[in-house]
């Protein structure tokens, strides 16, 4: 009996040996990566050799990919390798952002050097929502003024320039108004911080992915492609249909506070770009929303605001001019200017010291414009490259009351018919 | 000639020693391997360049695997780091100095700054020639 026993330990002490040794085996040999930033080796590679390199500022040789992505730099088995990675697939969620992107070299550097970008981004409000909630709160007599004091997370920003310090975080099961509590349940669903509404149009990340990771809609009708399509990606050359996977997609009910997608099936650019109620010209379906609005008045300007009006501030004038004065410009004379930066990361336009660009009624920069001597502009598309050149109003036959620069003045004339 | 049988007793014995040998074998192959673990060694801080009499006077050289550029002035050799000081990146050689592909920085040739986001002058690398008359050149 003894002798079983002992033939029956060997057999399973082998058996053991075997199957340690076999599953050994089947782990990859591992692709060593020593990134010049960490100088601390990870294998990340080993499964991930296939990906393309995130964007030419984050070049994989010189950051690795932990430094980012977080991790278990070491790890050979997946499920350990990941399991304590940042923010799952996305590094940039607002929840872990700062331990991600941020750094006085990187994304939380000066407001002085332009890379204040995370506190940018999370007190915009994009991030906060305290124009929509605040909005809705005094539309139903919670609040006695439209200014802001509840976002979707607590921040405060002692030394912001705007009118609020701080907001403290919208808890909808606080509210007693029944339409608040529904709004906080139905309506929470288009900020930075949110998961994104069903359907394959409005797949996106949360946080700084949710714009500068690109979706990519081979097939807007085909939903069994979304997850394939969010590919490894920064960028800033960002295209329309990236700002729509929140914009544009539908409309707030206040009878029933619930959001009602748009219906129509948007076939080409011109119906997809716009709702079918909104009113637009040319230029704003043919370019992209970033070829005129700003890095500031799309990712903040580090203050709380509460409407979007505060911060958003570009008129048509801001390129076109009025018939009293032409659009702002500025020469490039410093090699430090900002527009070099914008323009490395997107180089859609070879800028040099001495060309003159357009600049904003704030002085940003808007790079991919320039003049030309002829005294027409020339735009470069942000997110395709395409040239356009167009006229200032000055010396036309425009017919507008210079002071009247909204809009709705300008749409008068330069509408669009679908 | 005799005609042996096993017994049982025997044959478990005997499978039970080879069992236990080749668990034994087993095992150790797998201790070797564990003492034998190599960690992945650290990026090299010095690098042969051979005869220094390849780098004639007035020569700049770009060691792009290091990566650095080697100088051969009338004081002597010289070398400049081509790692960015902002965050890493490798600098490119232009005819105005050099440009970081990454963040936009500049340096002049001497690798001083003339664009950040880099605030510091690229590392100028030692450079000793040996000897036999060849060229080393440390990234410490």
């Amino acid at each position: 009996m003894r002798r079983y026993f002992l033939l029956a330990a060997s057999i399973s002490l082998l058996l053991g040996l075997l199957i340690t040794a076999w599953q050994e085996s089947r782990h990859p040999k591992p692709i060593a990566l020593t990134p010049t930033l960490t100088s601390q080796v990870e294998y990340c590679l080993t499964c991930h050799a296939d990906l393309a390199e995130i964007s030419s500022s984050h070049p994989v040789n010189t950051f690795g990919c932990v430094i980012c992505h977080g991790g278990e730099r070491l790890a050979l088995e997946a499920n350990l390798a990941h399991s304590t990675m940042r923010g799952g697939k996305n590094p940039s969620d607002f929840s872990v952002v700062q331990a991600s992107c941020g750094g006085s070299n990187c994304h939380s550097g000066t407001a002085e050097n332009s890379r204040d970008h995370i506190q940018r981004a999370t007190t915009s409000i994009q991030a906060t929502y305290a124009g929509a909630i605040a909005n809705i709160r005094y539309t139903f007599g919670v609040q006695p003024d439209l200014k802001a004091v509840l976002g979707v997370f607590a921040i405060r920003v002692p030394e912001s320039t705007s009118a609020i310090t701080e907001l403290a975080a919208f808890n909808p099961t606080q509210e007693t108004n029944p339409f608040v509590q529904a709004f906080g349940q139905n309506c929470l669903t288009c900020h930075l911080s949110a998961l994104p509404l069903p359907g394959s149009e409005c797949i996106r990340f949360t946080g700084c992915s949710a714009c500068h990771t690109p979706t990519q809609f081979p097939d807007r009708t085909d939903t069994t492609q979304i997850q394939s399509n969010q590919i490894h990606k920064l960028t800033t050359a960002i295209s329309y249909t990236q700002c729509d996977t929140c914009h544009n997609r539908g409309n707030y009910n206040l009878r029933t506070m619930t959001f009602e997608p748009r219906q129509d099936l948007p076939t080409n650019r011109l119906h997809d770009y716009y709702q079918p109620i909104a009113q637009f010209t040319s230029c704003e379906w043919m370019l992209d929303c970033v070829d005129c609005h700003t890095r500031t008045e799309a990712m903040g300007d580090g203050n709380l605001y509460s409407v979007k009006k505060d911060i958003q501030y570009l008129q048509c004038k801001t390129c076109h001019g009025t018939l009293n004065d032409l659009p702002q410009t500025r020469t490039l004379t410093d090699p430090n200017d900002l527009a070099f930066r914008l323009a490395l990361l997107n180089p859609v336009i070879d800028l040099k010291l001495g060309d003159t660009l357009l600049i904003t009624e704030k002085a940003e920069p808007l790079w991919n414009i320039h003049v030309l001597p002829d005294g027409t502009y020339e735009l470069f598309g942000k997110a395709d490259g395409q040239r356009y050149v167009f006229r200032p109003v000055k010396g036309s036959a425009c017919l507008q009351d210079p002071v009247r620069q909204d809009s709705g003045s300008c749409h008068q004339c330069h509408s669009v018919e679908r | 000639m005799s005609n042996r049988t096993l017994s049982r007793r025997d044959f478990l014995k005997l499978a039970s020693a080879a069992i236990l040998t080749a668990s034994g074998l087993l095992g150790l192959e797998g201790l070797f391997r564990f003492l034998n673990t190599q960690t992945e060694p650290l990026p090299p801080t010095e690098f042969d360049l051979g005869l220094a009499s390849n780098y004639p006077p007035g020569s700049r050289t770009l060691l792009p695997d290091i990566p650095a550029l080697l100088l051969h002035a009338q004081s002597g050799y010289s070398a400049i780091s081509l790692v960015c000081t902002h965050l890493g990146c490798s600098v490119e050689s232009k005819p105005e100095g050099f440009a970081c592909p990454c963040h936009g920085s500049r340096f002049d040739p001497q690798g001083n700054v003339t664009r950040g986001p880099a605030n510091k002058p690229l590392r100028s690398l030692r450079v000793e020639v040996t000897s036999d008359n060849e060229l080393r050149l440390y990234t410490t």
